[in-house]
């Protein structure tokens, strides 16, 4: 077991200030032809960990179709991330175990229409499968993505995000919660959004979501309302893991583990758990 | 499995613990300040193979140690560096006396999560280079309700070597696993064969010890009903007094949740797995302040519920083997057994 808790040593190769308190951090393994073996599905997470200050676990952020490196987006929220964020500039090592997890449910999507539904930092997960999507474009039919965070200033991937916007076989829609001068864009918390700009048609349709748990409840209403069946509603899960490997004991929602059996999970799969997350 | 089961008395049985201590690295019961815990022996004088099982703490610390060391690292601007740590002192062949039933079979508990998916190899290698063996109970102790659970405490085959009181101060011993089997083998001298004569009185043994259990309850119906009632405000009722200490968890032979801490000072550091419990309150805290079992009768719900419920339904076999343990050590006296039932009920 012990063996298994061991990381292997990554090199920050970038670091990006997203917004005031979200940075991604772009990682290299430091151990040459790592990065070519290390392979993981948007979606599946890592253990990230800043020796000395501890363990957090991340989504890994970008899609493997970008070859060479992967991101971890980061939010200052607790302890060790406050750590990450004063101490860990380009070029400074960290450890990293993984990938773990399962992933998004890439054969049941294909074919399909996208919804992307994000809120704040919950883009990072969905930025992975984006991605995937995006450079895998003539698999999928309507792409749609939906992003909203509190203030245009907390909203992550800005570049990325304009590429988006330029690429005409997608759709992208902005929000924030209240209205600022220089926005032009959308107002309103996400569901809200959802129901009045967006109405998404259901035929053919996959949604994936991701936000903060508030933002997921009240979205999932929305979907509902427009129709959409629970197994066409995809999540991912945000739970407090240490092991990652199925273990621990600390992210089990009933006979569930997130780590093993999640984090992305259907709201069809979820209806089926005690209501503890 | 049928194997030979071989006669011998009081005398013929220290004989044979002495010659296991003397020949193999040995574990058994050694008291400190009145309770028991299992310490490497060299002698049969210094360690009780008898001990109460209230006042012995479980053999899991062989398999499952309270803190092990992950790593040792350097961490500095120059660079990282991640160094093995020692080598397991745990994986050696050794023989573990005295672990009583209850205890060995949390082993075979512990076997289920420790070998899906990614296997504890570690784990599994302290186990298969165990030989255990111990003396069945004749008398339950107060807290003790093994008999009540989903397995079958008769035939169990999670200890190697079986040893049963008989009549007249006959004493059986009797290999339950090939393991066992051909360990046994080495010390069959002095040792008579009991030729199928020994069943009767063996099954007489057990009838007896199953008959002195003040604890009883039918395990099929509070698994059912504690399945169905997960928003139940029994579980405020029965979790009021608890401290959130963890002793029960650090006690109990099935728990197995862990932390992994970072200590370093200036440069270097190690990074530990140790004991924790889900009725820490930070358990399921998460960096930014969400946490899903933000209250204690949560944290008591899920102790409850994944020992008699989710490790079921997971794994086939309840996390709870019934010692009691936990409820002897508990300072409010809060029992698992009557929680369960009143719960249930």
């Amino acid at each position: 077991m012990e063996q298994l808790l061991v990381p292997m040593i990554c090199k920050i190769d970038k670091v990006i200030q997203e917004t005031p308190d979200v940075r991604t951090y772009r990682l290299k393994f430091r151990e040459e032809g790592r990065m070519e073996n290390f392979k993981w599905m948007p979606g599946q997470f890592v253990e990230f960990s800043l020796l000395g200050s501890g363990e957090c676990t991340f989504c890994i952020a970008s899609s493997s179709t970008r070859k060479g490196y992967f991101d971890c987006s980061i939010k200052r929220a607790g302890i060790v991330t406050a750590d990450i964020h004063n101490g860990l500039e380009e070029g400074d090592e960290v450890g990293i175990r993984g990938p773990y997890g399962n992933w998004f449910p890439l054969d049941d999507i294909k074919g399909k229409n996208l919804l992307f539904i994000g809120g704040g930092i919950g883009l990072a997960p969905l930025r992975s499968l984006i991605q995937y999507c995006i450079d895998n474009r003539s698999d999928y039919k309507d792409f749609t993505i939906l992003y909203g965070a509190r203030t245009s200033s907390d909203l992550c991937y800005k570049d990325e995000i304009k590429e988006w916007q330029d690429n005409k076989s997608l759709k992208v829609i902005l929000t924030i919660d209240k209205p600022e001068d220089t926005w032009s864009s959308n107002v309103g918390v996400v569901p809200k959004i959802l129901e009045e700009v967006v109405k998404p048609g259901i035929a053919n349709t996959k949604v994936i979501t991701c936000g903060p748990p508030i933002m997921i409840k009240y979205t999932i209403l929305s979907l509902k309302k427009l129709g959409f069946a629970d197994p066409d509603i995809i999540t991912t899960l945000e739970m407090k893991m240490q092991c990652g490997l199925g273990k621990c004991g600390r992210c089990n929602i009933g006979s569930t583990y997130v780590c093993k059996d999640g984090p992305v999970f259907t709201n069809e799969d979820l209806q089926r758990l005690p209501d503890e997350f | 499995m049928s194997v030979e089961i071989f006669v011998t008395d009081k005398a013929g049985l220290q004989k044979f613990y002495e010659a296991v201590i003397a020949k193999n690295e040995t574990y058994a019961p050694v008291e400190k300040f009145g309770k028991y815990d299992f310490k490497r022996v060299t002698s049969l004088s210094t360690c009780n193979p008898d001990s109460p099982i209230a006042k012995t703490m479980s053999a899991k610390p062989l398999f499952f140690p309270r803190s092990a060391k992950i790593m040792k690292y350097t961490a500095t601007s120059a660079g990282t560096d991640v160094m093995e740590t020692d080598e397991d002192p745990l994986a050696g062949k050794r023989v573990i006396i005295g672990m009583k039933h209850c205890d060995a079979r949390s082993l075979q508990v512990l076997d289920k999560v420790y070998n899906w998916d990614f296997i504890d190899t570690d784990y599994q290698k302290r186990r298969q280079n165990t030989i255990i063996i111990s003396t069945r109970c004749d008398k339950a102790e107060i807290h003790c309700f093994c008999t009540s659970l989903d397995y079958d405490v008769e035939n169990l085959d999670a200890l190697d070597i079986l040893i049963v009181n008989g009549k007249d101060e006959k004493i059986y011993i009797n290999a339950r696993t090939e393991k066992g089997g051909s360990f046994l083998k080495e010390y069959i001298a002095g040792l008579t064969s009991a030729n199928g004569a020994a069943d009767g009185e063996l099954k007489q043994q057990y009838n007896a010890f199953a008959a002195s259990f003040r604890l009883k309850m039918n395990y099929k119906e509070v698994n059912e009903k504690l399945a169905k009632i997960f928003d139940t405000p029994e579980f405020e009722n029965v979790s009021a007094n608890c401290v959130s200490c963890n002793t029960c968890a650090f006690v109990c032979p099935t728990c197995h949740c862990f932390k992994i801490s970072d200590e370093k000072v200036r440069d270097t550091g190690v990074r530990y797995k140790s004991y924790d419990s889900c009725n820490n309150g930070y358990f399921t805290l998460m960096a930014g302040g969400h946490n899903p079992r933000p209250a204690k009768y949560r944290r008591w719900r899920q102790r409850a519920m994944h020992k008699f419920v989710y490790y079921k339904e997971r794994f086939g076999e309840n996390l709870c083997v019934g010692c009691g343990k936990c409820t002897t050590s508990c300072p409010v006296n809060i029992s698992i057994f009557e929680v369960v039932n009143q719960v249930a009920q």
